[in-house]
């Protein structure tokens, strides 16, 4: 749900791979999390998750501010903490010997996996995380509508890419159980593009791609309960794929009639 | 005005811009003009010197007081999912409360300004799908809605045929005689400039004209300041 409200805001910001660079960053989050653990005993209780997320949250402030001093260009700075991610979390589990562990379950996702205490987890931060966007809902639109007219009207937009920033980085923490780290963008860009096939207006938009998301992920887990060798990360992205088709052929025909 | 890696855009620009005029910011291609509005509006900060706004420095309060209309708004180049209502309606996030919906007073004003710029009948239209000249309508009913005292065009009219562009400019001239909006219109057309502006401004990195139009001398200052022979041909009216 959340991904889906967000990635209408990360396909019109032209950040649409940035799910990708975070659920790496995540990726190199865990891994560190698990060697605290395998290293430090008595820290063992520390859910690696929590050290994942903390670190990709910080990630994706550093995404927005590398963009943002225009040092790199988004596409670039994504590129580049997508590979620092990984490199970190190939490195540490190798070092530490946990390469392996838990390792299919992360790249893949597993939701049969999940366990109650990540479910209400997820829930208190999915409500905190829409309650944001609800709040600076306006603020956010002008951000990704026209940043430069935003600025030049007084909106101070920094503090909207960061918020936006973070947000991305929760609902990657939040997502990597479902669909794991490699399908992770496309919970952040499918539900928009689908949408944007059909809505004819923003508020169309944000309103259906909630829908769009949900019905991905509710068709592909029914897909993997008749198919019990599909993975549910792998079914729920074929069925996002298969509602855009979809969404662009009814387009497409609308255009036509 | 210097960027990062050492082009100066902007150098020893002393300028003043009166309440209620109507002033014409001419120059060559990457001559600056572009980088002057962004200065004012605070998108690009001076290496030295400063801009002052209503007397106040830059803030965001003094900012709201702004409308200002690019030359390629953004949201086209995305083909960002908005009517044309919507995009208007959003001219007024920055005067609106602080509630995540738009109230009575904010829906009056777009409607308003929507027949202002006789464009009532685009208003479910996707941006998408509009013309050059109506694209640039819709973003001047968007700055409008925000009550401005000060509106600022960049090349406003590229890419938009000459018809359009009459009416276009014909809208500015109402808007500044009518509501007393005191107008910069960043832009090529020399004759529409001096049809039009109260003031004109010339620049090509420093300044090299601000004066009164009628004491605008296009054959002394144009050749200095576009660095080239410049042909001045006299038009009976504005394209």
């Amino acid at each position: 749900m959340l991904s889906s409200i967000l990635s209408v805001y990360i396909v019109l910001k032209r950040l649409s791979l940035i799910g990708d660079g975070l659920a790496h960053t995540a990726y190199g989050g865990i891994a560190i999390g698990l060697a605290v653990g395998a290293l430090q005993p008595r820290l063992v209780n520390i859910n690696p998750y929590l050290i994942g997320g903390a670190i990709v949250v910080l990630g994706s402030i550093m995404i927005t501010k590398t963009i943002r001093s225009a040092r790199l260009s988004g596409d670039a700075a994504v590129a580049v903490f997508l590979e620092l991610g990984l490199a970190t979390g190939i490195f540490v589990t190798s070092v530490t010997l946990n390469y392996g562990f838990q390792l299919d379950a992360l790249l893949f996702g597993s939701i049969l996996l999940v366990e109650w205490s990540q479910i209400y987890a997820a829930a208190l931060v999915l409500v905190l995380a829409i309650g944001a966007i609800i709040v600076f809902y306006k603020q956010l639109l002008y951000t990704i509508f026209d940043e430069v007219q935003a600025r030049a009207s007084g909106i101070e937009t920094w503090k909207f890419d960061y918020l936006l920033a973070i947000l991305a980085g929760i609902a990657v923490v939040v997502s990597i159980p479902i669909v794991g780290i490699l399908l992770i963008s496309a919970l952040l860009v499918l539900p928009a593009l689908s949408s944007m096939q059909i809505a004819r207006s923003f508020k169309q938009t944000i309103l259906m791609a909630p829908m769009f998301g949900l019905a991905s992920v509710v068709l592909g887990m029914f897909l993997s309960i008749i198919q019990p060798h599909a993975a549910p990360g792998g079914s729920i992205v074929l069925v996002g794929l298969a509602l855009l088709l979809a969404a662009m052929v009814i387009k497409k025909v609308k255009s036509v009639f | 005005m210097r960027y990062p890696g050492g082009v100066q855009a902007l150098d020893h620009i002393t300028l003043k811009i009166s309440k209620g005029d109507f002033v014409g910011l001419i120059g060559p291609n990457g001559a600056g003009k572009s980088t002057l509005l962004n200065v004012i509006l605070g998108i690009v900060k001076p290496n030295t010197g400063y801009v002052r706004l209503f007397g106040e420095p830059i803030s965001p309060r003094n900012l709201r007081k702004i409308g200002y209309v690019p030359q390629i708004p953004y949201s086209k180049d995305t083909n960002f999912p908005s009517t044309v209502y919507e995009a208007v309606l959003m001219g007024r996030i920055p005067h609106s409360s602080r509630f995540p919906w738009f109230s009575a007073d904010d829906h009056h004003k777009v409607e308003h300004a929507l027949k202002r710029l006789e464009i009532e009948d685009l208003k479910n239209r996707g941006i998408g799908e509009l013309s050059g000249g109506e694209t640039q309508r819709v973003f001047t009913a968007k700055a409008l809605v925000g009550e401005p005292q000060l509106l600022m065009f960049d090349e406003p009219t590229s890419g938009v045929d000459v018809e359009a562009k009459r009416e276009f400019y014909s809208v500015l001239e109402q808007l500044n005689r009518d509501l007393g909006i005191t107008t910069v219109l960043s832009i090529h057309d020399l004759a529409v400039v001096t049809q039009l502006a109260k003031t004109i401004i010339c620049i090509n990195r420093r300044l090299y004209f601000d004066g009164l139009t009628t004491r605008f001398d296009a054959k002394a200052i144009l050749p200095r300041a576009y660095n080239y022979p410049v042909e001045v041909i006299e038009h009976g009216e504005h394209p």
